[in-house]
């Protein structure tokens, strides 16, 4: 079967600028990829070139084994996007949204009437659905946007930063829902800053940023690079500037970022064993009052990865 | 075809749920015709009846031959009345009081001086209460300055050929430039012969296919802020649909507002725009100019309120320039040939095509010229959306 998505050296410039790098990955049929990478990385730009809404200046893009180039409207019948931004009309319903956004996608009337009926029940709004979505809130605006995508049963879903903005019973929700469509073999490509979504949602995950995929594989392929670093989590009361600087010259930490005003996130080998050292060399700058040593995780490898964090 | 249909159907839907469509493509431009109809238009149109008054120092012939000439025009028989004023004091005071539209003066020595080859000069006395008077006054002294720079020119070759002074006069009228003679078929003029009710109903039809267009753009704009647009284009459908479709209800809704400015222009006024399929032409070929002249504009605004200004910057500009405010003949000379740069001067000028008797044919160059103004700004409306928008 046809790879669902294969992208080569995607490249995108504005003027001088090259927001996106030659990105490349590919999905599998039914595999849940992850873009994971910090705002301003080119997920999002990376992704309006994958559904046909920006012109690469390079590479390719086949959806299905269709061209999006070539034959942007075969290639556009197997995607269902779901943009980052709700892209509903507010004075509308639910409903008239579906049906509306339906008719683009050619679906006969009665067939659209049902299966209008169908997305409403699993993103969990039959109830509400002939209410302006004005009135919704930002979980239920969200889960309208994604129903929108579902309707036309696309072999490919990309659902670019669908959790933004939405209270903690809706983000369950949407991963709820999301996990059960890849259960049932839909392909996805889901992007966003928040770790544990990708770790729980995808089974393959690329790591962008500043316009670059850095790493691609499964969490374990990607934890793996790490060798035996662990993560270490230092809260300090002091210069967390000076203090982090400080513990980057340790023998034995890779990486030392600042995660807040009183946070520090290193990468270190046997980071258990290391956090006399540690506490001893942010002395002079800053008092170490919390520590936390993790198992390697994606975290740690974006950190090892890009020298940074998943900064919101 | 299909998805042409879906969206054009939602921005239809959209342009009537918000009642924007009603009152901006109907209520305003009936409502605002019927209104400068009621204050400037009738049967009381001061050209129809314009007093010019003269004052002549000068006595000689150059004159009588004006006045000989201007009453056997046919375009201005049974409207034009002159009165003989002794002095330029009597004519303004004649035309304070209302007696007099606007008066020519012709300075002592005038006949004389032209028949030398010196040239000459007249000036007209104006009322900005009678403006058309004014228009008329103005146009014969035109012609008359054509005529004395003629006159000048012969008699000064014809020296400098040799011919003796006291001859010359002779000489030239022998040779074609026989004495003044007029011939008043300018546009101004004819100008003068619509009724105020339909230029102005006209007028307001004209620049408010801007607006009723600028409607649509405005909603292009929003779809793309709102995100929608973006949805829209992610859709199986060609590219280009969403722009089209957006613009086909603008120009439908276009075409129903000067339709309905026109019949309503007919039914109050009972008076006539010109034969039906010339003004539908028009019509036609205006709605089509605006429409993409508002999608060009469109195509370089980034927000709803920036298509909306720039809308209405170009619709008023092109209103004014165009005659569909100010009545052209009441412009500046080059403001009057600017106007041909708008498609509501061609139109206007079919218009008044139009009531000046001719049909379908004699407006096939306004209709053709303002059909290619849209297509000039449709082309470059497509390069400037592949280029932004849909880029």
């Amino acid at each position: 079967m046809k790879p669902a998505l294969v992208c080569t050296d995607l490249v995108k410039r504005y003027g001088d600028r090259t927001v996106v790098d030659r990105v490349g990955f590919h999905i599998d049929e039914g595999e849940a990829y992850g873009l994971l990478g910090p705002n301003g990385a080119g997920k999002t730009t990376t992704i309006s070139m994958l559904v046909g809404l920006l012109r690469p200046d390079g590479g390719t893009v086949t959806v299905g084994g269709v061209d999006v180039a070539a034959d942007p409207i075969a290639a556009k019948r197997l995607i269902g996007y779901v943009p980052q931004d709700i892209a509903l009309y507010p004075e509308l319903t639910a409903r008239e949204n579906l049906r509306f956004f339906g008719r683009l996608y050619a679906l006969p009337r009665r067939e659209l009437a049902a299966r209008i009926g169908e997305v409403l029940e699993l993103v969990g709004l039959a109830d509400r659905a002939d209410d302006r979505v004005e009135t919704y809130s930002g979980g239920m605006k969200r889960r309208t946007n994604i129903a929108v995508a579902l309707l036309h049963r696309p072999r490919l879903l990309i659902l670019d930063e669908p959790t933004v903005g939405v209270d903690p019973q809706s983000r369950v929700a949407i991963l709820d829902n999301v996990e059960r469509l890849v259960a049932e073999g839909m392909s996805l490509l889901y992007t966003s800053h928040y770790m544990e979504e990708v770790e729980r949602v995808c089974t393959r995950v690329g790591i962008i940023d500043r316009g670059r995929l850095m790493a691609d594989g499964s969490k374990r392929e990607l934890v793996a690079e790490l060798g035996g670093s662990d993560r270490v989590e230092l809260v300090v009361d002091g210069d967390v500037e000076a203090t982090a600087e400080k513990l980057r010259a340790v023998e034995g930490v890779s990486e030392a970022v600042v995660t807040g005003t009183s946070s520090v996130r290193l990468l270190a080998t046997g980071g258990r064993h290391l956090l006399p050292t540690l506490i001893a060399a942010a002395s002079g700058t800053a008092a170490v009052t919390g520590v936390e040593v993790v198992e390697p995780d994606l975290e740690a490898a974006f950190l090892h990865l890009t020298g940074s964090t998943l900064r919101d | 075809m299909r998805p042409l249909l879906v969206v054009g159907g939602r921005e239809l839907a959209a342009r009537l749920r918000d009642g924007t469509a009603l009152l901006i493509a109907l209520i305003a431009p009936i409502v605002l015709a019927t209104m400068f109809g009621f204050a400037l238009g009738g049967d009381d149109d001061p050209p129809l009846r314009a007093t010019i008054g003269i004052v002549d120092h000068d006595g000689g012939e150059f004159p009588a031959s004006v006045r000989r000439e201007a009453l056997n025009a046919e375009e201005l028989r049974g409207v034009l009345t002159f009165k003989s004023y002794v002095d330029d004091t009597a004519a303004r005071a004649a035309i304070d009081s209302g007696e007099a539209g606007a008066a020519i003066v012709f300075p002592a020595g005038f006949s004389a001086s032209v028949g030398a080859g010196d040239g000459g000069e007249v000036t007209v006395l104006e009322s900005a209460d009678t403006p058309l008077a004014g228009v008329i006054a103005r146009s014969m002294v035109d012609r008359i300055s054509a005529l004395v720079d003629a006159r000048t020119l012969a008699v000064r070759a014809s020296l400098r050929a040799g011919v003796p002074p006291e001859d010359v006069k002779l000489f030239v009228e022998e040779n074609g430039a026989a004495g003044p003679s007029l011939e008043l078929a300018s546009d101004p003029v004819s100008g003068g012969a619509v009724d105020l009710a339909v230029y102005y109903g006209s007028g307001m039809a004209v620049m408010f296919a801007f607006f009723v267009v600028g409607l649509s753009a405005r909603g292009l704009l929003t779809e793309r802020q709102l995100g929608t647009l973006a949805r829209m284009r992610a859709a199986p459908i060609p590219a280009w649909t969403a722009v089209a479709g957006k613009g086909a209800v603008g120009f439908l809704l276009a075409l129903v507002s000067m339709c309905a400015t026109w019949l309503s222009s007919e039914l109050i006024f009972g008076a006539s725009w010109g034969p039906p399929l010339g003004v539908l032409a028009l019509i036609l070929a205006h709605v089509f100019a605006a429409t993409m002249i508002v999608m060009l504009v469109a195509s370089g605004a980034r927000t709803d309120a920036q298509a909306d200004g720039y809308t209405l910057g170009v619709a008023f500009v092109f209103a004014f320039l165009g005659g569909s405010l100010v009545p052209v003949y009441n412009l500046p000379d080059f403001l009057q040939t600017v106007s041909l740069a708008t498609p509501n001067g061609w139109v206007s000028a079919g218009l008044t095509e139009l009531a000046a008797g001719g049909g379908l044919a004699d407006v096939a160059l306004p209709v053709a010229v303002v059909a290619g103004i849209g297509v000039v700004a449709g082309v470059l409306a497509v390069l400037r959306f592949r280029k932004g928008m849909l880029a």
